[in-house]
């Protein structure tokens, strides 16, 4: 008797597992999957100093992204079977390579999205060109990923050194800062900011009075704030290249010295929309700094915005909405080339104009996968100003695609 | 563990002592049987988890038995081994991508180089024990962090040294559970000179200088210069580990400097136990696969999770998993002992 059962049991066994095997989930007819299935993996720092700026609520821009483009082509969508998969890589890059490796071999990613830090960032790129899948970095801030480390599979879609300090730099000397000293973080991010926004405000027409390299990290400023108003000639503006923890030190002290009543304004090189919210509108009002989107800029910019409030409970940085538009671009484009087939894709994309909620006169530059869009330089509100969480910026000028970025460099060899 | 280390009476027990001790008891059979299945685990390893976390798990192995070289076996607290597996990362990924080198001899130059640097900071650090031997050696660590991070022509500054080739005469080893299998005979190499560095006459020195180095003194042994000797050792075998963690990720970034690698590498040991040797392997496996687990589950604080497990480890297991559970079978054949008796 228990025999019997034992027989009846292994033989359902093998039945479910021949069934499973065979049924599955059966995609439309005449798709090309190579997988019957789309994965989108986001990789980013979940518990750290980005975790805020970018994090968990990227996953959730994700999510929006992929219940947007099943809603839109629903029966007709290249496949219905879309789904995220996400990793802490904790800043770190060799966590970060291990996840990339593990993402697109284990979990079946075809695009992995986000990665900030930049040393992370430049090895997914490497892990992209050897495993050949699609690879959208949205928070690595170096440019070297259009560079010397540029691959078919990379996308730089946000931001990138050049388009902050040449935003800040150009567009505040242009607005009348003219004498400017700089500090900056002595690493690689601070250094490369640094050369490239001297440039960007001597190109202007500005002057750059001093510069000074800060330890990295640090948290007393005070020997830099000081000497500020002591220079001759007294430089008009402050350009701090700091980020993160630093920046918000940099600005507390900033304001214990009362700098901007002496006449020296602030413009800082990178900031999320989360970093004024904790350092508070009024600590900052008046900065100046570039960003790459901005939520209530307009009304299609805050309608989606209303939408990601309702889902995370707080207003999105750029950061997320960049995550959307990369992972909405990547399914249009899967859409339109009927397959998940990473060389078709990136042909589909490649040189593709677009404008969505993030992407304004966007371009994917086919040289070096630079992803060309609006900038906007944005100044702090005032606190009086402020009359509503979240609204802290206004955006003071839009700095056109053709000049946000960088033309492509000579070190980028595909 | 064929020596007995005879405890020596009115001295205080240790919890390596008795790790040691009970170790070298084991009855032949029993020691043959954790060393075939040891090896079976390392062999079967990447099949059971994704091969690059296997490859991390060889290489902080290394790592943690070196520090526990130090900390259980010479009595000497380094709070410093990043400076080490740093130095010895970077000079493998710059051998593997200046000189195209094989990746075991870009490793070994690695190694080498790390020992080559720990001699004068030994030298100096060695003459302090306790508190300041831990916080000499941070500094010397921190010192070389900063000279990475400002070098950056030769080690990339705050990016790291990307694509670094991993080169063994035409073979294919871009896939890492191949590599895995490339990297395992120079780790269980180090792990074999770590055991038998410690059970040699030299070992047995260094156990005495860590329980009683006044003794050591009078009984005519040049304390410093052993304890130099097992510095220069510890930093090859973590420069092993370290030239083999750039050679599996193919990229040297700063975090390799970090002096919370270091304290990783302390944790690691603590968690096995200290003076267990196997125990800081047992340590590693545990925490990067946890760390790994952690990554992908969603949990926001991963630093929250391993540091109250060190908590838990140092509150109620203080001689590690491995000391724990070397002292239970210990009792319980004691206890066998008495009935039969």
């Amino acid at each position: 008797m228990r025999r019997t059962a034992g027989v009846a049991a292994a033989s359902a066994a093998v039945l479910l597992a021949a069934g499973c095997g065979g049924g599955g989930p059966s995609g439309s007819g005449d798709s090309k999957l190579t997988d019957d299935k789309i994965v989108l993996g986001v990789l980013n720092d979940q518990s750290g100093v980005y975790a805020d700026a970018s994090g968990k609520n990227s996953v959730k821009a994700v999510e929006m992204a992929i219940a947007d483009f099943k809603a839109k082509y629903g029966d007709k969508a290249v496949t219905t079977n879309i789904s995220v998969e996400s990793a802490d890589h904790q800043n770190k890059p060799d966590i970060a390579n291990t996840k990339a490796a593990e993402l697109y071999d284990r979990k079946g990613v075809d695009a992995i999205l986000d990665v900030p830090t930049s040393s992370a960032a430049l090895k997914v790129a490497d892990v992209a060109k050897a495993k050949k899948k699609l690879y959208f970095n949205i928070t690595g801030a170096t440019t070297d990923l259009t560079g010397k480390a540029c691959n078919k599979y990379t996308f730089h879609y946000a931001y990138d050194t050049y388009m902050l300090a040449h935003g800040t730099g150009t567009a505040a000397t242009q607005e009348g800062a003219k004498n400017w000293y700089i500090v900056y973080p002595d690493y690689a991010f601070g250094q490369d900011m640094e050369k490239k926004f001297s440039a960007a405000v001597e190109g202007a027409g500005g002057k750059v009075v001093a510069k000074d390299a800060t330890p990295f990290p640090n948290d007393n400023f005070s020997t830099f704030l000081l000497k500020a108003p002591t220079l001759n000639p007294k430089p008009d503006t402050l350009g701090t290249m700091q980020a993160g923890g630093d920046l918000v030190n940099l600005v507390k002290q900033y304001n214990e010295f009362k700098l901007r009543d002496k006449g020296v304004g602030l413009a800082v090189g990178l900031m999320f929309l989360t970093d004024i919210h904790s350092l508070t509108p009024a600590a900052l009002a008046g900065t100046t700094y570039t960003d790459a989107w901005y939520w209530n800029f307009d009304k299609q910019n805050r309608e989606w915005a209303d939408r990601f409030l309702k889902e995370t409970g707080t207003r999105p940085t750029f950061a997320h909405a960049a995550n959307y538009s990369a992972a909405t671009q990547y399914l249009e484009a899967a859409q339109s080339a009927g397959t998940d087939d990473a060389d078709t894709v990136v042909k589909e994309l490649e040189g593709k104009e677009i404008n969505d909620v993030f992407l304004r006169n966007g371009k994917i530059r086919a040289e070096d996968h630079r992803v060309l869009h609006d900038a906007y330089l944005a100044q702090v509100k005032p606190q009086a100003e402020v009359t509503e969480d979240w609204d802290y910026v206004k955006v003071v000028k839009t700095i056109p695609a053709a000049e946000a970025f960088a033309s492509p460099s000579a070190e980028c060899k595909m | 563990m064929t020596t007995a280390v005879e405890s020596e009476p009115g001295a205080k027990p240790g919890p390596a002592r008795s790790g040691l001790v009970a170790v070298s008891r084991a009855p032949w059979w029993v020691r043959y049987a954790l060393l075939v299945a040891g090896l079976a685990v390392a062999l079967w390893l990447p099949n059971g988890l994704y091969p690059a976390v296997a490859v991390d798990i060889l290489c902080w192995a290394l790592l943690a038995v070196s520090v526990d070289l130090l900390l259980g076996f010479t009595g000497l607290m380094s709070f410093g081994h990043a400076a080490f597996w740093g130095t010895s990362a970077y000079l493998a990924g710059i051998a593997a991508i200046k000189a195209g080198l094989p990746f075991p001899v870009a490793v070994l130059t690695g190694a080498l180089g790390a020992a080559v640097i720990a001699l004068p900071i030994g030298y100096l650090a060695v003459k302090r024990t306790g508190i300041y031997f831990a916080m000499v050696t941070l500094a010397f660590a921190q010192m070389i962090y900063y000279v990475a991070n400002k070098w950056g022509s030769v080690t990339g500054g705050e990016n790291g040294l990307q694509a670094v080739p991993r080169e063994l005469g035409g073979l294919d080893l871009s896939d890492e559970y191949y590599f895995y299998y490339a990297a395992l005979p120079i780790a269980l190499l180090g792990l074999w000179a770590a055991w038998r560095i410690v059970n040699s006459p030299f070992g047995r020195v260094l156990v005495g200088i860590r329980d009683n180095p006044a003794r050591a003194r009078a009984l005519g042994y040049p304390v410093h210069r052993y304890k130099l000797t097992a510095f220069v050792l510890s930093a090859f075998l973590a420069g092993l580990g370290g030239g083999l963690f750039a050679m599996g990720h193919q990229f040297v970034s700063l975090d390799v400097l970090h002096w919370t690698t270091s304290g990783k590498a302390v944790i690691v040991v603590v968690l096995g136990g200290i003076g267990t040797l196997w125990g800081g392997v047992l340590g590693a496996a545990l925490l990067v696969r946890l760390e790994d687990w952690l990554s992908f589950s969603g949990f926001e604080q991963i630093g929250l999770v391993t540091g109250t497990i060190f908590v838990l480890a140092v509150l109620l297991f203080r001689r590690g998993i491995w000391g724990t559970a070397v002292d239970l079978v210990r009792r319980w054949q004691a206890r066998r002992g008495r009935t039969e008796d």
